[in-house]
């Protein structure tokens, strides 16, 4: 639509403003002009009919002039009226004839009077006639009665002269003789020349005159037809009153003159008759209205063209806010590369181009930041989730069941509060004997967190087989964490090591919570001295604690993700529910029992409040019976040794060993033992060797501990053999060459209690080859 | 159950010796003592021949002592030669490595006729190993 555009809309707001503005100044300027118009031409039209009314006076004062003349005359020479009456008629050529005509007397014998009438003929000739004479005396007539009455003299009513054809009236002048009426002079005016006085006056187009007289009969009119007529009685109303200068009738009465007209009338002096005329009222205004319409057309023209110049104007000023707007759809499309129009003027379209210009560039600057920051942001969040993967592939499995004899069970699970987090569990089989297994949380979250998580999880695997105890393992932890950590990080570790023979249990803290111990009575939280946190303090040391797990109990560890976990109104769920939380478990309920249960009660108690700090927590359920071990204590004398073999032997037979194990045993002690006694008490001081059996399906354990100087068997270099002992110079190392080969693991820890030597034998299958 | 030893000759320069039982630390100063008293009555360049089929149990120092035979035997120009060790003396054996396998037999068939191959040898001047 042509009207979308703000130039065509503005243009047209113009034209139909100054088209009401002008329409209102012209309607007034149009009134106030007709007003004045109108003054103007009564004015005009009223002067003109008084100087009509003058000129009809001055011809009409001739005649009775003349006339009063010659009855003044006549009065005394009345013998000589013919002659008299002959030279007025031919010097007078306003009147048609002249009569002198008297009284006759009363006396009937005397000769009749001679009463002249002399007319103008129509070649312009006089001729005369003694009235006196006429078959139809004129003294009883009504013009010769009434005339005797006119000392002054009057105008008689006009009349159609029949002999003329035309219209006459007459004045009539009495002529006095001794203040007595004698006769009177009559003269007959025609009244062509009124006609041509009143068609001569310079009348406004469409104008008529007329003249009325005494009885408002018309004397006179530009319009014959009413010649003779009585005058209307409106007309003749308006002349009777007060403004009859000057008044509008609503009709005209003659035919010609539509509409209202305005009638000027002036009197007509020395008669009774009245001179008007008329102007049709649309004629006093054509002047008015042709000069409003041309104003107007001349007005509507200029509109037309200020209109014209408007929308071309704004359209050429706004024809780049066009361009801009078009622009703009690019913008909001995301095309920001397009021309735009030159700024010419530093007008506002020309700030509006700058600005606009200035804004696509800071736009297309912006996006690309968006996009750069969003690529990031992907990039991060794959790292992240590649990041969260590789940590729970350092946590071992949720679900740990002891394949080999199902005496243990264990559930675990971890909850990070963000992609990774810092909580760990791990476990694993120190060997085939001894089960490791703890919970950890770094300080902090996130990814210095979990950095630091995967270091101590890779740390605490690696240097477990070292370690051998929990307590040592922290202390090696400590010391390799405490290297470098200039961020001060740091972390809480609960290590376990389960003896999956007996259900005996070694922990050790690093600042960690305490577990929880369920399932026989109340939940138990097992306080014991802990140690500093890992990786702070490169002297901490860690004590152990010692508990042996029976049937069906289960060790619950866990962070301070649980204890700390917070509803909406910061409160912390707290050691107490968590405790409370474990009662209502079930004696008979499974290791993800109580992982299920804890976790559960945490989820309802936080509600929808956001997770603040990782979760973990760890089971672990102990199903064993516990096969006791047997001890044998001996001195560290040579037959003791003996006595300790055999007793050991008769234990196999009665463990129901097998037979063909026997032998490997009692070798492997007897060289262990005889090596100790020879070569572990140096200062020949009395020593304690102590044998711990236990036979199991499947396997015999044997640990041997003695308070001699340290020794690791494992650490001996293994002989060199020749093929043939005989060479060798000394005989020495093939016993412990012997112990290390036929025992299926050795390992050795020391402790405050001496050397510690786990020996393990495993039973051959049934095809007789060792597993 | 303790060592048994039981040695006779059966020639000159041929000595068996039976050892039963266990030989350990325990037991095998007794096999050092009748050993010490049983081999210089062995001609220069004889043959000791140890019975195992009756040991059952062998330890470090039980090998310890074997070795000193033989180191004993071989600086008199002897041999020592094993016969018939059981199964789980076998198996020290073959962990330390104690003794050349030739010198091992299975059974006294396998040792007589080794023995006859060394009669042979000797006999015909030959010198040279086999």
């Amino acid at each position: 639509m042509a009207l979308r555009s703000i130039a065509s809309r503005t243009a047209l707001w113009v034209l139909v403003g100054s088209t009401v503005v002008l329409a209102a100044i012209g309607a007034l300027l149009l009134s106030l002009t007709r007003a004045q118009i109108l003054q103007h031409t009564h004015h005009e039209a009223a002067a003109l009919a008084a100087n009509a009314g003058s000129q009809i006076q001055a011809r009409i004062d001739r005649v009775a002039v003349s006339a009063q003349m010659l009855a003044t005359i006549v009065a005394t020479r009345q013998d000589d009226a013919e002659p008299l009456l002959r030279d007025t008629l031919s010097t007078n050529l306003d009147m048609d004839g002249l009569a002198a005509v008297f009284t006759p007397s009363p006396d009937p014998s005397d000769a009749p009077m001679y009463s002249p009438f002399v007319r103008r003929l129509d070649d312009g000739s006089l001729t005369s006639r003694n009235l006196s004479q006429d078959s139809n005396p004129y003294w009883n007539s009504n013009w010769f009665l009434g005339g005797l009455g006119c000392a002054s003299g009057c105008w008689q009513r006009p009349f159609l002269s029949l002999s003329r054809h035309r219209q006459v009236i007459n004045y009539s002048v009495a002529i006095e003789r001794n203040g007595h009426p004698t006769g009177i002079i009559n003269a007959d005016v025609t009244l062509d020349w009124l006609h041509n006085i009143l068609s001569s006056l310079d009348k406004p187009a469409g104008a008529y005159a007329f003249v009325l007289d005494s009885d408002g009969n018309y004397l006179a009119h530009d319009n014959p037809v009413l010649v003779g007529k009585r005058g209307s009685p409106a007309l003749l109303n308006a002349l009777a009153s007060d403004q009859a200068g000057t008044m509008r009738l609503r009709v005209a009465q003659n035919p010609r003159a539509r509409g209202p007209v305005w009638v000027y009338s002036a009197p007509i002096e020395g008669t009774r008759w009245r001179l008007g005329l008329v102007v049709p009222e649309y004629q006093t205004y054509a002047s008015v209205r042709r000069i409003f319409m041309l104003s107007l057309a001349l007005g509507l023209l200029a509109l037309l063209g200020v209109s014209l110049i408007t929308l071309l104007t704004i359209r050429r000023t706004m024809a780049p806010l066009g361009v801009l707007a078009d622009r703009a759809e690019h913008v909001a499309r995301g095309e920001l590369d397009f021309e735009l129009p030159p700024a010419r003027r530093p007008d506002e379209v020309g700030r509006l181009t700058q600005s606009f210009d200035h804004m696509r560039r800071e736009l297309a600057l912006h996006l690309e930041d968006l996009a750069r920051v969003a690529r990031e942001k992907q990039r991060l969040a794959s790292e992240l989730e590649i990041a969260h993967q590789i940590q729970l592939g350092l946590l071992p499995n949720a679900h740990y069941l002891d394949a080999v004899c199902a005496q243990f069970e264990l559930h675990a699970a971890l909850r990070p509060a963000r992609a990774v987090g810092g909580d760990l569990y791990s476990y694993f089989m120190l060997d085939p004997q001894r089960f490791f297994v703890m919970v950890g949380d770094v300080s902090d979250k996130g990814i210095p967190a979990a950095l630091f998580m995967a270091q101590t999880i890779t740390l605490a695997k690696a240097l477990a087989p070292r370690a051998q105890t929990p307590q040592n393992l922290l202390h090696l932890l400590n010391l390799e964490l405490c290297r470098g950590n200039d961020s001060c990080m740091f972390v809480t570790l609960l290590c376990g090591l389960l003896d999956t023979g007996s259900g005996d249990l070694v922990l050790a803290s690093a600042g960690h919570e305490p577990p929880i111990l369920c399932g026989r009575g109340a939940p138990q939280l097992l306080e014991f001295p802990t140690g500093a946190v890992l990786g702070l303090y490169e002297d901490s040391t860690y004590p152990e604690h010692r508990l042996r797990l029976r049937t069906g109990e289960t060790l619950l560890m866990y962070t301070d993700g649980i204890t700390e976990a917070s509803d909406h109104e910061q409160q912390m769920y707290g050691i107490e529910r968590t405790v409370e939380s474990l009662v209502q478990v079930p004696s008979t309920a499974t290791t993800a029992g109580y992982i299920e249960r804890l976790l559960g009660d945490v989820d309802h108690f936080v509600a929808d409040a956001a997770q603040a700090d990782d979760i973990t927590l760890l089971a672990l359920t102990w199903h064993g019976t516990g096969v006791p071990a047997t001890g044998i204590d001996i001195d560290n004398r040579l037959p003791d040794v003996f006595v300790a073999l055999d007793r050991c032997e008769q234990l196999l037979q009665e463990a129901k060993v097998p037979a063909s194990l026997h032998g490997d045993v009692r070798l492997v002690l007897e060289e262990l033992m005889v090596n100790t006694v020879e070569y572990g008490y140096p200062d020949g001081r009395p020593g304690r060797i102590r044998l711990l059996l236990q036979s199991r399906p499947g396997a015999t354990t044997i640990e041997l501990i003695d308070d001699g100087i340290a020794f690791d068997p494992l650490q001996s270099a293994a002989p060199t053999l020749t093929g043939d002992l005989a060479d060798r110079e000394q005989i020495g190392g093939l016993g412990i060459h012997l112990a290390r080969t036929m025992t299926d693991e050795m390992r050795y820890t020391r402790d405050a209690q001496g050397n510690h030597l786990l020996l393990r034998f495993t039973y051959p299958t049934e095809d007789g080859s060792s597993p | 159950m303790t060592l048994s030893l039981h040695s006779e000759f059966s020639a000159p320069d041929r000595a068996v010796v039976q050892v039963g039982g266990r030989l350990d630390a325990m037991t095998f100063g007794e096999l050092d003592e009748a050993m010490l008293a049983l081999l210089p009555r062995l001609a220069d360049g004889g043959t000791v021949v140890i019975d195992l089929a009756h040991l059952e149990y062998v330890s470090s120092a039980g090998l310890r002592s074997f070795a000193k035979i033989r180191k004993s035997m071989r600086a008199r120009g002897g041999h020592t030669l094993l016969l018939n060790p059981q199964p789980q003396v076998r198996k020290v054996f073959d962990i330390v490595k104690a003794v050349p396998v030739n010198e091992v037999f299975a059974s006294t068939q396998e040792l007589d006729a080794y023995l006859d191959r060394m009669q042979r040898q000797i006999t015909e001047g030959d010198d040279s190993d086999i």
